[in-house]
């Protein structure tokens, strides 16, 4: 018994001593950054103190609460990110469903499927810009020769076809991810599962509701979750296609965030823009895990 | 090969002298060569580094530059050519100076990033370096917009006011005067329109950004109302007179004198549907002169310029912009940096930088200078214009409130908010930020 113990408490303390250089690493990299935004948060340091810290408490929370600009950026980047999100997971599901099924030339539309993926998001941004351009763009222009325009639509001008544009850019641009990691799941599910179904007298849209889908949720949890997160910090996208224009109809919090600090140069108020942000995606992704970990339960189960 | 018989004769004779003596014949030989290096550096140039819009650098190299390189042998200057917009020149200058050693020297600052520099700590004080007689020669608004906190940051070099353009013609058909208040204006450009003269009456700037807060200042100027007390952060911005203004501003969109899309203009749209003959009046900035007189233009020599309307027993206003030269707090030539913006300001260097480029001055006599009303024979009165000019708060945190004002203003004026809610909004978000900087000042 006491053998035993010890053992498996040896076991522990190497462990925990193969795990400390990396706890030690995350520790710096994230936990250093967090707790100092916490800290500067409490602060007032911004150009009417002449950059010096004074501490205010919880001043700058208080003001973030009456910041119709804040809850507006919050507001606009929840609609991009579940818009953009819901669209990329329809879209890569299909695309990963065609792409699991043999045909000539699959390897290579596999690897053309990744390629938007693999491109630097500024570069992108910067094409797409170019195409919703409202005097040379390759959108109306197709639109102009179709004749359903008769003259040509400002996309990036507007503020609800903004928000469409981005949307458009960041879907194409982040569809790959999903349908490659919702493919990497197909294959893990045994062909024989839809033999015996179909051996029942299932049809293939039975098949796929009452197999696909369920087999696949991790892997769709999994996807949406990261894709969650990324898209609520989205910025490099937006900041080069629209820089948050017109009159703030795509700034997303990142953008104001970034604004606050760099042009107002107001790093208290910055911190806990960035503190209350991080809290709610933290909730966000709690909820998420939760979930996540609740299907896998019951996965297990009948499994 | 070649080089191995050399290289074993110089071992050789290095291993004969020993390793005291070599090691003392190779600092002998380093220093030489650092002291001949800072010897060549002493003699070179000094560079004064400088960043502006791309557009605005050929002008200077050609006139400005020019002329005090050759007239100054031991001092360059660089001009960095930034991005065209000046909003990505402000921050390509605040980040320079947020990492600590900034690249640049002299700093080309519009009127309203001075206050912002200047609180910061980024800029030298230049107060005793001017005597009150030199800076007299100025336009006061053009100083005071270089102020921050009583001490002098900025050396204007060029002005810039917003003004009412008017069409001559239209005008002298029906026989009216140019309008002086806001009630003119619009019967005027009824009347005009009423008779198939024109197709609008007034256009102004109302998309979302910097332009429509300027724009805005004017009017409420002009209807005797503030948007910030700068020494006293007083907020005027929920007070009747700013409401006032805002109902001009609808009531020109309502009544038909200013087309819906008004709202989505910014400068060159405006200026694009004036130039066209379709409207008799435009306000904007200095730069329309020039373009709406070209000879392709349809209302070449039928334009006349004024200050702004305004109510009844109030006066006009003209919201100041313009650029000047501040130095660098973390310059290594400060001598040789003032020495660039004391030519560049001076009358003469004006004078032949307006002449070529036709910008316009901040020194006052220049507007009557002969040779230059010769070339430009609206100067005089851009003089009244650039006299009835009026600041943009020159408080330090000026771009977060000018942005909350912008965000409201276009609301209430799309008629996403009523004014009332929109304003109130304003005044108390304005309060809340101007407070959290001041009540908490370091003493």
């Amino acid at each position: 018994m006491t053998k035993l113990d010890t053992i498996k408490s040896r076991e522990q303390r190497t462990g925990w001593i193969l795990i400390l250089p990396a706890l030690i690493l995350l520790l710096f990299v994230y936990g250093y950054p967090i707790a100092r935004a916490l800290w500067l948060s409490l602060f007032t340091q911004n150009l009417g103190t002449e950059l010096k810290p004074v501490f205010s408490g919880l001043d700058n929370y208080i003001r973030m609460a009456g910041d119709g600009r804040f809850w507006q950026s919050f507001w606009i980047t929840s609609v991009f990110t579940v818009v953009a999100v819901l669209l990329e997971l329809l879209l890569g599901l299909g695309i990963a469903l065609v792409l699991n099924e043999r045909f000539r030339g699959r390897s290579l539309v596999r690897t053309a499927a990744i390629i938007p993926w693999a491109l630097p998001t500024a570069l992108i941004a910067l094409a797409w810009a170019w195409i919703f351009n409202d005097q040379f763009g390759i959108v109306n222009d197709i639109l102009l020769r179709l004749g359903l325009i008769k003259t040509g639509i400002n996309w990036l001008g507007d503020p609800n076809l903004a928000m469409v544009s981005v949307i458009i850019a960041d879907v194409w641009k982040t569809t790959p991810f999903i349908s490659i990691l919702l493919l990497a799941g197909l294959q893990s599910i045994s062909p024989d599962l839809y033999e015996a179904h179909a051996i029942d007298g299932a049809t293939p849209w039975q098949s796929f509701y009452k197999i696909t889908l369920p087999l696949l949720m991790p892997q769709i949890l999994i996807a949406l979750l990261f894709r969650f997160a990324q898209s609520f910090g989205v910025f490099d996208l937006i900041s080069v296609m629209t820089g948050g224009g017109p009159g703030g109809a795509t700034e997303v919090v990142s953008l104001y965030i970034y604004a606050t600090v760099m042009r107002y140069l107001d790093f208290g108020y910055g911190s806990a823009l960035v503190v209350v942000t991080f809290l709610l995606l933290i909730l966000a992704v709690a909820i998420a895990s939760f979930l996540l970990s609740k299907i896998r339960k019951r996965l297990s189960g009948v499994a | 090969m070649f080089y191995i018989q050399p290289l074993n004769r110089l071992r050789k004779f290095f291993h004969n002298l020993g390793f005291w003596r070599s090691t003392g014949i190779f600092t002998a030989l380093f220093l030489s060569i650092i002291l001949l290096i800072k010897i060549a550096i002493a003699q070179q140039p000094v560079t004064l580094n400088l960043l502006m819009t791309a557009p605005d650098a050929d002008p200077w190299r050609q006139g400005l530059v020019k002329d005090f390189e050759s007239k100054n042998p031991g001092i360059r200057i660089n001009i960095i050519e930034g991005p065209n917009a000046t909003n990505l020149i402000e921050d390509l200058y605040t980040s320079a100076f947020i990492l600590g050693d900034s690249p640049y020297d002299l700093v080309n600052m519009d009127v309203i990033w001075t206050s912002k520099f200047a609180a910061a700590g980024w800029l030298l004080d230049l107060t005793n370096r001017m005597t009150p007689q030199e800076l007299a020669a100025f336009s006061p608004k053009d100083v005071e917009g270089g102020t921050y906190e009583g001490k002098l940051y900025r050396i204007p070099l060029r002005s810039d006011a917003g003004m009412l353009y008017y069409r001559e013609d239209l005008l002298k058909q029906v026989g009216l005067k140019p309008p002086e208040t806001f009630e003119q204006l619009m019967n005027i450009s009824k009347y005009l329109q009423r008779n198939d003269k024109v197709r609008w009456g007034y256009i102004w700037q109302g998309r979302q950004y910097e332009g429509l807060v300027a724009m805005f200042m004017e009017v409420l100027e002009g209807f005797g109302g503030f948007w910030v007390n700068p020494d006293t952060l007083e907020v005027g911005l929920d007070r009747p007179e700013t409401l006032k203004a805002i109902a001009f501003l609808q009531n020109t969109v309502k009544q038909g004198v200013s087309p819906p899309g008004v709202t989505t203009y910014q400068e060159e749209e405006t200026r694009r549907i004036f130039q066209s003959g379709q409207a008799v009046f435009l306000r904007s900035w200095p730069y329309v002169w020039p373009l709406a007189n070209q000879k392709s233009s349809k209302i070449n020599g039928k334009i006349g310029i004024k200050p702004m309307v305004h109510a009844p027993g109030q006066s006009s206003a003209a919201c100041l912009g313009g650029w000047g030269l501040g130095i660098s707090k973390s310059t290594k030539h400060p001598q040789e940096a003032w020495k660039a913006i004391k030519y560049f300001s001076s009358r003469e260097a004006q004078r032949q930088f307006i002449l070529k480029a036709g910008y316009v001055p901040s020194r006052r006599e220049l507007f009557t200078d002969p040779e230059i009303v010769a070339k430009y024979p609206h100067f005089p009165q851009l003089l009244k214009v650039v006299d009835s000019a009026v600041l943009r708060p020159p408080i330090a945190q000026y771009a977060q409130t000018s942005d909350i004002l912008q965000r409201y203003l276009s609301a209430a004026l799309t008629g996403r908010m009523t004014p009332e809610n929109a304003m109130k909004s304003a005044a108390d978000e304005t309060r809340r930020l101007l407070k959290a900087g001041q009540a908490k000042k370091p003493a």
